[in-house]
């Protein structure tokens, strides 16, 4: 056996404060290597090798956890919100397959398409992304443990919070990769960002009063409404639509602090249950 | 005894529904049933006790914490444990994930201790062997098991179980009614159902409901009590019976205002429910 268990890494073990993966990591060793458990005994006193033995125990007596789950311990997210974050319905493979191809249509849409100054299918459809992934990440409809949650000690907004900035950082991230496809558009394929962000935080700021399913869903067809309204106030057909201007930037960016404000005031109302009861 | 329980005045409207009308009660140590038909406001009442809807109207208790307020909240919610009508699950999490990760959400955060508190509750509810199972390919018994035992992680003083016991085979049934037994000792478990049988051979206390309101708070004894006198066996369905159906030995079992002179038998506790749910104007489904 060539690696073993270095002793600074047996005293934080013994100590109880040897974190994930690098926890694992000594559990699984320590398991099979005779000289490292040794050498824990030389680092421990004997209450704390107890307890160190009674981690162990629990440590093998866990399941191996998911892929998502370990790619969060590896990027060194808190083991607990590792695992909240597993929980989060959208964060699977069926959700994510579904905003690449949009993605993936909308940039090969807005290359097929020359002569225009934007991409604008590409900016009126990665807006809806974050939203409806935040959207579909909270709510009675849409996750099986949200009665669960409502009534457990974690407020509700902290839950919201930890599920919507993972699911704004997958979503962000693929809309970025996305927008660096399209580069003879230069910083005008950016133009989604800040409505993407006005769409998600008015969308959750609505949802204490409309719903988790009809906030976003009317959030959605109020921006589908706005481009099709400023498609039609268009005066050249190569101009921009009004929310990619400077102008409709900078209203996105009011309207997105407006809307996180509101949020912020009404956060109490996600702790209880949002939903008709039986 | 003081109640772990106390209520008086709940109401709650939803539109023009009157889902909870003026619902007083007092809960204490033990298993108490919870009785009424579809719509009776049986889910109401549990998700309001269980801080995850507000009253309209009315005040309540939960050891001695008022849920009223954010800080009372939270301190119910940190002894609480409750089992929804249609638990859920994440597909993909094994039955060991799935408790830890509700613990999770009950704020233990040290890994060893919430581990440790998961394996006490999944070999309290007889699921240590399958522990690292998928959920979705545990059976129907197994899956309400494991929400049983996210629900008693932390060791709740107050447990709320919404029809726990519905589709479950009758072996799957008896080995949840021991659990829920078990659990009844030395806290306040509050049981929804439909099953009289749960009641009788579960409960010290039982409540009727129907229609938003308590119709009945005692004890098995004294609901069934309610029917004495008033069951008794004819050749044919009495037509002034309240309910009346046909048994195995073919004769008819009626439930209401006996005739002079006719057949008594001895009373269930379904017997007294039917009656307490028709003195309500609720539906005797019989």
């Amino acid at each position: 056996m060539s690696w073993h268990v270095s002793e600074e890494d047996l005293r934080a073990y013994a100590r109880g404060e040897l974190d994930a993966p690098a926890l694992w990591s000594a559990d699984a060793h320590l398991t099979s290597c005779a000289r490292c458990r040794a050498g824990l005994a030389g680092v421990s006193d004997p209450v704390a090798l107890d307890a160190g033995w009674e981690r162990l125990d629990a440590a093998l007596d866990a399941p191996r956890t998911g892929v998502l789950e370990r790619l969060l311990l590896r990027l060194g997210v808190a083991g607990h919100t590792a695992r909240l974050l597993a929980a989060t319905p959208v964060l699977r493979r069926s959700w994510l397959g579904a905003v690449v191809a949009v993605l993936l249509l909308s940039v090969a849409a807005a290359h097929s398409v020359h002569g225009g100054e934007f991409p604008t299918l590409f900016l009126a459809l990665a807006p809806l992304l974050p939203l409806a992934g935040v959207g579909l990440s909270y709510g009675p409809a849409l996750d099986p443990t949200y009665e669960m949650a409502v009534v457990a000690p974690m407020h509700g907004f902290r839950l919201l919070m930890v599920r919507t900035v993972a699911v704004l950082a997958v979503v962000l991230g693929l809309n970025g990769l996305a927008t660096l496809a399209l580069p003879a558009y230069g910083l005008r394929a950016l133009a989604w960002l800040l409505p993407g962000l006005a769409l998600t935080a008015t969308g959750l700021a609505l949802t204490p009063r409309l719903g988790p399913v009809l906030a976003p869903s009317l959030v959605g067809g109020a921006w589908v409404g706005l481009l099709l309204t400023a498609d039609a106030l268009r005066t050249g057909a190569d101009g921009p639509l009004a929310p990619f201007t400077v102008a409709g930037q900078c209203v996105a960016a009011a309207v997105a602090a407006l809307a996180a404000g509101l949020l912020y005031l009404h956060r109490d109302r996600f702790d209880l249950f949002q939903g008709r009861a039986a | 005894m003081t109640p772990t329980v106390s209520a008086s005045g709940l109401s709650l409207r939803y539109g023009g529904t009157r889902a909870l009308d003026d619902v007083s009660l007092r809960l204490t140590a033990g298993v108490t049933g919870l009785l009424g038909p579809n719509g009776a406001g049986k889910t109401t009442l549990l998700r309001v006790l269980a801080t995850a809807l507000p009253a309209d109207r009315g005040a309540f208790t939960v050891l001695g914490h008022d849920p009223g307020t954010a800080r009372g909240r939270q301190e119910v919610r940190r002894r609480l444990g409750y089992l929804p009508q249609t638990p859920g699950f994440h597909p993909d999490f094994t039955a060991f994930e799935f408790v830890d990760y509700v613990a999770i959400l009950k704020e233990m955060t040290d890994r060893a201790a919430r581990h440790r508190e998961v394996r006490r509750v999944l070999d309290e509810v007889g699921l240590t062997e399958v522990r690292g199972k998928r959920i979705r390919k545990l059976s129907g018994g197994m899956r309400q098991r494991v929400a049983l035992g996210a629900a008693l992680v932390g060791d709740p003083g107050f447990l709320v179980l919404d029809e726990p016991t519905v589709g479950l085979d009758p072996e799957q049934r008896m080995r949840f009614r021991e659990l829920i037994a078990e659990a009844g000792q030395g806290r306040t478990v509050l049981l929804s159902t439909h099953q009289t049988e749960d009641v009788a051979m579960l409960c010290h206390r039982v409540l009727v409901m129907a229609a938003g309101r308590v119709r009945f708070e005692g004890t098995p004894a004294e609901l069934t009590a309610r029917a004495a006198g008033r069951v008794w066996s004819s050749t044919e369905r009495h037509p002034g019976a309240k309910a009346g159906w046909r048994t195995g030995t073919g004769t008819f079992r009626n439930v209401g205002d006996p005739p002079p002179g006719a057949e008594l038998l001895e009373p269930t506790l379904e017997d007294g429910y039917l009656l307490t749910l028709d003195g309500a104007g609720a539906e005797v489904a019989a």
